[in-house]
């Protein structure tokens, strides 16, 4: 019988998706994001291909503050804010 | 309403909105308790094709505390699946359903009940459980309590469960309440009354008469409700319920090139969007701009909203729509303790003559509390005032599904129960007369038989039949 408080329990979502460890991969999804992050372009994905893990669902990820480079990104039944100004750039000059 | 729509936003999401939430000594298996959350407001009985079901993509939750500090101990949550039995048919059956696993009915829900209790530990108490279809019609749904029976399901720990569609069992006369608070029985003293050219006296309308209600109910043993896990004592008898709906945060209307258009993707943990406690609490004390706010909140946070409670707003409006008919409200400038207590701690023993109380200490949360140690009331002998009409077994200690709620707290804001935390105060006469006007009075548990309730769980009757939809 595993052990959650209430918040991880409502997190998880329905016990059948906890146990497929959906929202374990959300920190490894934001330790790559975290990190500094290629730019945007067809010249870096190849390379970046390596190290991006597989995804069985689509990634959502808002850009709350650019200055501060606050990106919230929503994967699984999990929600986690990152920083990277570098990142949050790109994203707001691919959405222009 | 109760809490029906009672939100800006809540509003606008249905199969989230949290109507109604009662709580009760089970009257015909009395070491049980018996929890019912009800969602969906106002369905009519006839809304096919797609009649209404649970959101797979809400988690819904009734929570208890049982030692009062506003926080859950025991969770239990139930998760929808629905599947469609022949994608390829347009219809929600195709020829009468006289068995939940009928391959006549196409479009098909199943829940699974899990639980976390307050070591941590989360059970799968049953997976797979069936929900009955809508009461679609006598052609479709031929015996309906049958099917319906079929539905309650006896899961993990001694636990009955049943989800799905009932007949709405709360009653209101909503005309005269947003009509500027027209409360009956003098209309006639209504400031705005006079050039209506109406009566001043007409019979209650019942405004939710004739829909329907989803339902999630629970019967559980009592003693996996207390915190020691023995059979409720007067010091741990007292528990504190509410239910919650959740969404995740972000929901996507496919379209652009992600998934097929006209489906909807949901990413993000779940938040909460919906909670219940005492009836009208968030309906009738909290501001419009402030309701969402308060939904999605926990009751151990309520003590924020502590002023709405000692200074209801509503108290404060009375004697200007009805002049002189609320002198002694009017001249009443303390806070009120009356409802801080009825709302918020529990009422303490020894204020109400006879009442044991429910009090769970002095962190002020929105639950419905119960005193599991007061028997249920004999039919015979029940008010549907409750407390206040000397029934001990009703609201607001728990709440059954007779008890004339809006009555009851439309009579305490008026301040009918300000005696009983200060005894210099005597009530204006107008506050223990008003009335909903859908009940013969306090003995009749019927709402005028508009409601069907059943004697034994679910307690809400059979939901209405699209077929006789009330016109």
């Amino acid at each position: 019988m595993r052990r959650l408080n209430r918040r991880q329990f409502l997190q998880k979502g329905s016990l059948a998706v906890a146990a497929a460890g959906v929202a374990s991969a959300v920190p490894g999804v934001a330790g790559l994001l975290s990190e500094e992050a290629p730019a945007l372009g067809p010249e870096t994905s190849a390379g970046a291909d390596a190290a991006v893990p597989s995804m069985s669902e689509a990634l959502v990820a808002r850009v709350t503050d650019a200055s501060s480079g606050e990106i919230e990104m929503y994967f699984g039944t999990s929600s986690t804010t990152v920083r990277d100004p570098q990142l949050a750039a790109r994203l707001v000059r691919a959405a222009q | 309403m109760s809490s029906h729509r009672e939100a800006p936003e809540i509003s606008k999401d249905p199969v989230a909105d949290s109507t109604d939430l009662y709580a009760f000594v089970s009257p015909e298996n009395n070491g049980t308790v018996t929890l019912i959350a009800n969602y969906i407001p106002l369905e009519p009985p006839d809304a096919g094709p797609n009649f209404y079901e649970f959101d797979d993509n809400v988690l819904y939750t009734i929570n208890v505390d049982n030692n009062g500090d506003g926080i859950a101990d025991i969770v239990y949550q139930f998760s929808f699946t629905t599947t469609l039995r022949d994608p390829s048919f347009f219809l929600y059956n195709v020829g009468p359903i006289t068995s939940l696993s009928s391959g006549n009915w196409n479009r098909v829900q199943t829940y699974t009940l899990s639980s976390l209790d307050a070591r941590g530990r989360v059970a799968t108490l049953g997976t797979g459980l069936p929900c009955p279809p809508c009461n679609v019609g006598p052609l479709s749904t031929p015996d309906y309590a049958s099917l319906a029976a079929s539905a309650v399901s006896t899961v993990g720990n001694g636990i009955k469960a049943f989800a799905g569609q009932r007949a709405e069992g709360f009653y209101v006369d909503l005309g005269v309440v947003f009509d500027l608070g027209n409360l009956r029985p003098f209309q006639g003293d209504h400031a705005g009354w006079s050039g209506t050219g109406l009566p001043a006296m007409a019979a209650g309308v019942n405004s939710t008469k004739g829909v329907n209600v989803h339902t999630l109910a629970l019967q559980i043993p009592m003693d996996q409700l207390t915190r020691d896990g023995r059979a409720p004592t007067s010091s741990t008898g007292t528990i504190g319920v509410w239910t919650t709906a959740s969404r995740q945060q972000v929901r996507i209307l496919e379209g652009g090139g992600g998934g097929p258009s006209g489906m909807v993707s949901n990413h993000g943990q779940y938040v909460q969007v919906s909670r219940l406690g005492n009836p009208l609490f968030n309906e009738v004390l909290v501001p419009l701009s402030t309701k969402d706010y308060w939904n999605a909140q926990p009751p151990s946070a309520d003590s924020q909203f502590a002023g709405l409670v000692s200074s209801p707003q509503l108290a404060a409006l009375l004697p200007g729509l009805f002049p002189g008919v609320f002198p002694n409200l009017a001249a009443y400038k303390k806070l009120r303790a009356d409802l801080l207590a009825i709302l918020l701690t529990g009422i303490p023993n020894g204020i109400v003559p006879g009442f044991p109380g429910n009090f769970t200490g002095s962190v002020q949360a929105d639950m419905l509390r119960l005193n599991m140690t007061i028997p249920p009331t004999a039919t015979d002998q029940a008010s549907n005032l409750g407390v206040v009409g000397g029934d001990n077994a009703g609201f607001p200690n728990g709440r059954r599904v007779f008890d004339d709620v809006v009555t009851i707290e439309l009579r305490a804001i008026a301040g009918l129960t300000v005696p009983l935390v200060d005894g210099s105060y005597t009530p204006d006469p107008a506050a223990g007369a008003i009335s909903m006007g859908l009940t013969s009075g306090a003995s009749d548990l019927t709402a005028m038989g508009t409601e069907n309730y059943l004697d034994a769980f679910p307690y809400l009757g059979q939901p209405y039949s699209g077929y006789n939809a009330v016109v």
